[in-house]
């Protein structure tokens, strides 16, 4: 069998995504018999970028040229290109104030000596390249992650939820946080695949993976405002894994 | 004539980093290590955000350290608020941070360190040369990793803990099968000891560190800060002992103490006394000779001890748990005032510490970070530029190596160090 090329990278993000597939701890030498880690810094030495790679998988947002410059040249030279994590397919944690100027924030934490810094509003890969494919997650779950190898090995993707968190909440009989305990869960609007991890713990969803396809965001707001929380509260809490949100969508 | 190695980026180490030695007429001149991962801001991205988003976030900081992260900024807050948490919900947090540090000292050695023993580029490597060694290091991280999914309900930015308790306590079933887990990874943490006994870097003399760590007791909130020269602060004056600087060529900021760069992390927990138990201690017998004298060389040994401690101590916790089932109340009530708290940790790599500001209504209005990684900074230079001196003249691809192994001695998290 041809063991594919791997490109595994990392931009303005936790580690989490890569350290996700080190995570997968029984299934760690299998994956290493069936791929080459070609670039891959954080696993292995000698990283290659100036191989020809099958499938790159990058983890991160874009916020330095030096981001911009790995994704480009991953892009120019992956067939496959593939955003793992939610900070690569929406901005993540890092692009939460986007709205305020990157030069504030940049000052509050360097003072002075922000300004010889090279650093823009961390977005999503989408912004600059092709994107293949998406696992979004933060961290992502390893069973999509594992999910995504194997489809690779087959020369496919496979089918990952496109669902809200609800549907697998309900199905494990969860207490519901925002009707029964008028907590702001944002389940409704997040995309499942967590085998809603958090809920199941009664801790109220936070959207961490990011937008589902036709959110109905505007009666998620409605709901929400009308059980006392402040829009100001809702849009923060949206905006914490995803600045991009269109609150007046309706399914 | 001058020239420059560059070691761009550094691998097998968590974050992006790089390592450019100069040289003026073939003679070493210094050397810069530049932590160059894009800053996220985190500092910043916090203020404004109410007391209870603050964990949430903050645990992002790092995939490696997102417990310890997490527990750390749990102590400020609470403090700031004048909460205290029960027995139950301290044994779950500690549990949880142990939990970490098995992941994160099974990763770095056995992923990260092992592969230089053999001249490999890395763990896939492993796989096929050192399959046995490989295995028993993921079985070891496998087991850190039970704790924090189980504790933490996810493995990697824990959603249970939450401020003045939990979520949802670890049920009867949950402790045993964590019990039966870190029994049968207990004997593999003290065979993995003798493994890394025996240095990797070339012998080149290193200054002794100046340690500093965290002291055991009273809390995490109102304890002390010691340092190797037996002076001691409180946590809460931990802006007038440490000074941070900003180094041009670095994201991160550069700690100094007393105009002296600290080291922290395993070798100098274990240097300031850290509390063992009895296995880790007949351990530390056997090897507490080569712990002291040659600098940071000695990290990864000290790493494996504090493994098979953290093994331990987590059966200990499994244990006083199932002694003690937690009551379905853990949530304390929590209301916000106008104040601040400030917490230290021990995270995997050293001293952490979590400072924040919160006006009357719970908002935050000010916070300052400081990781283990930026505190070690200092000293990885001092040290990464006595090991090129001392190596001048020595093929440049074997001089790299060496400098590489020094780095990853000090098991730098650069995603922290930068935030």
């Amino acid at each position: 069998m041809i063991r594919p090329q791997l490109a595994i990278a990392g931009l303005t993000a936790c580690f989490g995504c890569q350290l996700t597939l080190l995570n997968c701890e029984a299934e760690l030498p299998d994956i290493a018999d069936r791929f080459n880690f070609t670039y891959f810094p954080m696993g292995m030495s000698s990283p290659d970028i100036t191989a020809d790679f099958d499938a790159a998988l990058v983890e991160g947002a874009v916020s330095t040229p030096c981001d911009l410059e790995t994704l480009v040249t991953l892009r120019n030279r992956s067939r496959l290109l593939i955003a793992i994590g939610t900070c690569a397919i929406f901005g993540g944690v890092a692009a939460m104030c986007n709205e305020e100027p990157r030069s504030r924030l940049l000052r509050t934490v360097y003072g002075p000596a922000a300004d010889g810094l090279a650093s823009f509003n961390p977005a999503p890969l989408e912004r600059f390249v092709t994107v293949d494919f998406a696992v979004t997650g933060c961290p992502p779950e390893r069973g999509e992650l594992l999910a995504t190898l194997a489809a690779l090995l087959r020369g496919t993707f496979p089918a990952l939820p496109a669902y809200p968190v609800c549907l697998e909440c309900r199905s494990r009989e969860n207490a519901c946080l925002l009707i029964e305990r008028n907590e702001p869960c944002l389940g409704p609007v997040t995309r499942a695949g967590c085998n809603a991890r958090c809920p199941a713990m009664a801790v109220h969803c936070e959207g961490c993976r990011g937008p589902v396809a036709e959110a109905n965001v505007a009666a998620e707001l409605e709901l929400l405002i009308a059980k006392g929380v402040s829009r100001e509260e809702l849009v923060r809490r949206l905006r914490r894994f995803c600045p991009e949100w269109d609150y007046e969508q309706r399914a | 004539m001058s020239s420059v190695l560059k070691i761009s980026p550094l691998t097998r180490v968590e974050g992006h980093g790089t390592v450019h030695v100069h040289f003026a007429d073939g003679r070493f001149d210094r050397v810069e290590l530049a932590f160059v991962e894009a800053p996220r801001l985190f500092e910043a991205l916090l203020v404004g955000k109410r007391f209870d988003e603050l964990p949430e976030i903050i645990c992002r900081i790092c995939s490696i350290c997102s417990s310890v992260h997490r527990v750390t900024s749990l102590y400020a807050i609470e403090q700031a608020f004048g909460v205290e948490v029960n027995q139950q919900t301290e044994l779950h947090r500690e549990l949880i941070v142990n939990g970490g540090q098995i992941e994160s000292h099974a990763l770095h050695l056995f992923c990260l360190v092992l592969p230089d023993y053999y001249g490999l580029r890395g763990f896939a490597d492993l796989a096929t040369v050192a399959p046995g060694l490989l295995q028993a290091g993921l079985r070891l991280k496998a087991a850190g990793n039970l704790i924090q999914e189980m504790v933490g309900g996810r493995l990697i930015h824990p959603a249970n803990l939450l401020i003045g308790g939990l979520g949802k306590p670890l049920t009867t079933a949950g402790l045993h099968r964590l019990r039966s887990a870190l029994q049968e990874v207990l004997p593999v943490a003290a065979d993995a000891i003798e493994q890394f006994a025996s240095p990797l870097l070339a012998e080149v003399s290193l200054p002794f560190p100046s340690f500093m760590a965290v002291a055991n007791r009273p809390s995490h909130s109102g304890g002390e800060i010691v340092c190797g020269n037996g002076s001691s602060f409180p946590i809460v004056d931990y802006r007038n002992r440490l000074t941070e600087t900003i180094v041009p060529h670095s994201h991160a900021k550069q700690c100094t103490v007393s105009g002296e760069s600290p080291t922290v992390g395993a070798l100098a927990r274990l240097n300031l006394g850290a509390r063992l138990g009895p296995v880790a201690i007949a351990s530390l017998n056997r090897h507490g000779q080569k712990l002291v004298g040659d600098g940071i060389t000695a990290n990864s040994l000290a790493q494996a001890v504090e493994l098979l401690a953290a093994v331990e101590r987590a059966l200990e916790i499994v244990e006083l748990l199932l002694a003690a089932p937690p009551t379905d109340c853990m949530q304390v009530a929590v209301t916000p005032c106008q104040g601040t708290g400030t917490a230290a940790m021990e995270a995997p790599r050293g001293t952490l510490i979590h400072h924040f500001a919160f006006d009357s209504r719970g908002i935050c209005t000010a916070t300052d970070i400081i990781t283990p990684t930026a505190i070690n900074q200092g000293a990885m230079e001092r040290d990464l530029g006595l090991m090129a001196r001392s190596l001048e003249g020595v093929d440049r691809q074997e001089l790299a190596r060496q400098l590489e192994m020094l780095v990853r001695a000090y098991d730098p998290c650069i995603s922290c160090a930068v935030h």
